[in-house]
């Protein structure tokens, strides 16, 4: 490869970089802005719309339900998921590939579509808008995600651990408690900060799901038709950090399973 | 008390050695335990069967169960049911949609902007994949590869925030343009199909760029050397070694980026105009209205999905592979 193909292609990578950073800077950036403006020039800076969220109660309240969505959506998620990835892993059957192809279906499905199916759905089980639903939406959606990492991280458990354990006199069930879970421990955690992650940022369910009570991102959604201010911009920051911390956490433990994985 | 610990002292003696003492080895020894079990493991055949309750039984709930009654919904003529009407079946909601341009417009619009928007995820994210994985130093990719990442964990209304923050008129865009002379008044970027493009590619970039990227890794340095060692100049080299050898990326990332720009709804409702209205926000509006409306949106659903499906179908198809690793 000649020297400026070279040069010419980090350029292009350093040029992507900040066309993905740049929106987000310039969003914390307006967060501290000191006028209800949006847009150049900034004049002055303030902290005044982060201790006003931090004091608002609307906001308050959508960050704990969001959160509360978040962790029950991730544990569901984390048991149905393993559970599908313990069967469709190990196992031959016929029509295995239909199955594992509709295991799939939901993590594809074009959003909308998936928001006003899980909406008549909601309907037919006479299940209320509002939290129970979102869980429900937002299970849906991750389980596929889970099974695959998990899937993935199965592949590599020799199968001679499982015997070993079970030729100690195990049963099925010790064995995959006491070997295959802790095996699956980075996995799941790799797995199951995913899924709070899918859940803290999911809009569209959320917003065809929800009854009055918003999650963050239907209320950003929500102010933003009513107009850009620097309110939205707070909040939109605390998520970003919020869901940063979030996955460099995933990422680290999806890093150490890798590299646990040459047994 | 006492009484107890002698029977504890006598269970202990029973349970095989290689149970005793521990937590898991008391769970097993444990009398209700053992017939559970007993009864549950008790054949191969049995076991598969308790493996698989769960997850076929989930599978029908949650994923299968949904889109069939979408599709049923859309046959009905009215619904959500009403006291003491029996909802009859219909054809009405499918035929709504050729009905009306306002529906048609929408729908071809979706579509070609779903093509315009992946091919040009493609073809800006295809070189950073190549740099990474091709011109990185190995030890260095995962860093460089965590530096993309980051920006794509903020969510969907976050992301489309900062883009309306880019491009709006007194945004960073039209500032930059302005102090370098190149306009005089604010360029109108919002509200257009392009803010909608800059957007879309923004919240997709990453389905393309991973399987462009775990695709181009996996091609041998070899093969590049040994095409240049045949004389191959760097395009022939690129178009008959590099190019086919990561089709399965391009085919992963495509269908991965044209299936959820399709789906897409606050984007389009938020850097989008009345110009660039799409099918999301046409079923969307069948949605937000009380009463019959549901089953004409169900269709209209339908039809999206099918229309998806069918055109990732035929794409696949054509790239020679099938849907198989779709989701690597």
């Amino acid at each position: 490869m000649s020297r400026n193909t070279r040069i010419l292609m980090s350029v292009i990578y350093w040029a992507f970089v900040v066309y993905l950073f740049v929106p987000l800077v310039l969003m914390v950036t307006m967060g501290f802005k000191d006028s209800k403006f949006i847009g150049f020039p900034i004049r002055g800076w303030t902290l005044d719309w982060y201790s006003e969220i931090f004091r608002s109660a609307e906001v308050l309240g959508a960050f704990g339900y969001t959160m509360a969505i978040a962790l029950s959506t991730t544990f569901l998620s984390l048991v149905i998921g393993t559970w599908i990835a313990a069967f469709l892993g190990p196992h031959k059957f016929r029509g295995k590939l239909l199955v594992f192809a509709l295991a799939c279906m939901p993590a594809v499905i074009p959003g909308i579509i998936s928001a006003i199916s899980l909406r008549i759905y909601i309907q037919f089980l006479q299940i209320d808008t509002g939290m129970a639903a979102i869980i429900l939406g937002h299970t849906i959606h991750n389980v596929p995600f889970v099974a695959l990492v998990v899937m993935a991280r199965l592949a590599t458990l020799p199968k001679s651990h499982i015997e070993a354990a079970r030729d100690l006199g195990a049963d099925q069930l010790v064995a995959f408690s006491r070997v295959t879970l802790p095996y699956l421990k980075p996995a799941l955690i790799g797995a199951g900060v995913f899924c709070m992650l899918l859940s803290f940022d999911d809009f569209v369910r959320s917003f065809f799901l929800g009854s009055y009570q918003p999650t963050l991102p239907v209320l950003i959604f929500a102010k933003l038709r009513s107009g850009m201010s620097p309110e939205i911009n707070a909040i939109s920051t605390v998520v970003l950090v919020i869901t940063a911390i979030l996955g460099i956490w995933a990422e680290r433990s999806m890093r150490r399973m890798n590299k646990g994985t040459s047994v | 008390m006492i009484q107890t610990d002698t029977q504890r002292a006598d269970e202990r003696d029973t349970v095989p050695l290689s149970t005793r003492r521990s937590f898991w080895g008391a769970v097993m020894a444990n009398g209700a335990y053992g017939s559970a079990t007993g009864l549950l493991f008790k054949s191969q055949r049995r076991q598969f069967l308790l493996l698989a309750s769960v997850p076929i039984l989930w599978i029908l709930f949650a994923n299968v169960g949904p889109i069939l009654q979408m599709v049923r919904i859309s046959f009905l003529d009215s619904y959500p049911p009403m006291a003491g009407y029996q909802p009859q079946l219909t054809l009405s909601n499918w035929n709504n949609f050729f009905a009306e341009s306002i529906f048609i417009v929408p729908y071809f619009r979706t579509l070609a902007y779903s093509v315009v928007f992946t091919v040009a995820t493609l073809i800006i994210t295809y070189p950073v994949a190549y740099f990474l994985a091709k011109h990185v130093k190995r030890s260095n990719q995962l860093l460089f590869l965590l530096l993309l990442l980051i920006p794509f964990w903020v969510g969907e209304i976050v992301r489309t925030y900062a883009i309306m923050i880019l491009l709006g008129n007194n945004g960073a865009v039209n500032l930059v343009l302005k102090s370098l002379g190149l306009i005089e008044r604010p360029i109108p970027f919002m509200y257009t199909s392009f803010s909608l493009g800059v957007g879309i590619v923004y919240l997709t970039a990453l389905y393309m760029l991973l399987p462009l990227y775990s695709a181009l890794e996996k091609i041998p340095n070899t093969y590049l050397e040994a095409a240049a060692d045949l004389g191959a100049g760097a395009w022939t080299r690129f178009r008959r070694v590099t190019l086919p050898l990561s089709k399965e990326g391009i085919a992963s990332g495509c269908t991965l980026v044209f299936l959820i720009s399709t789906g897409y709804y606050a984007a389009p409702v938020l850097l989008g105009g009345p110009s660039t209205t799409v099918f999301a926000e046409t079923i969307a509006g069948f949605f937000h209205v009380a009463g019959d409306q549901w089953p004409t949106g169900a269709a209209f659903s339908t039809i999206m999905l099918i229309s998806a499906l069918a055109i990732t179908g035929v794409f696949l198809k054509l790239m020679g592979r099938s849907g198989r690793g779709l989701m690597q």
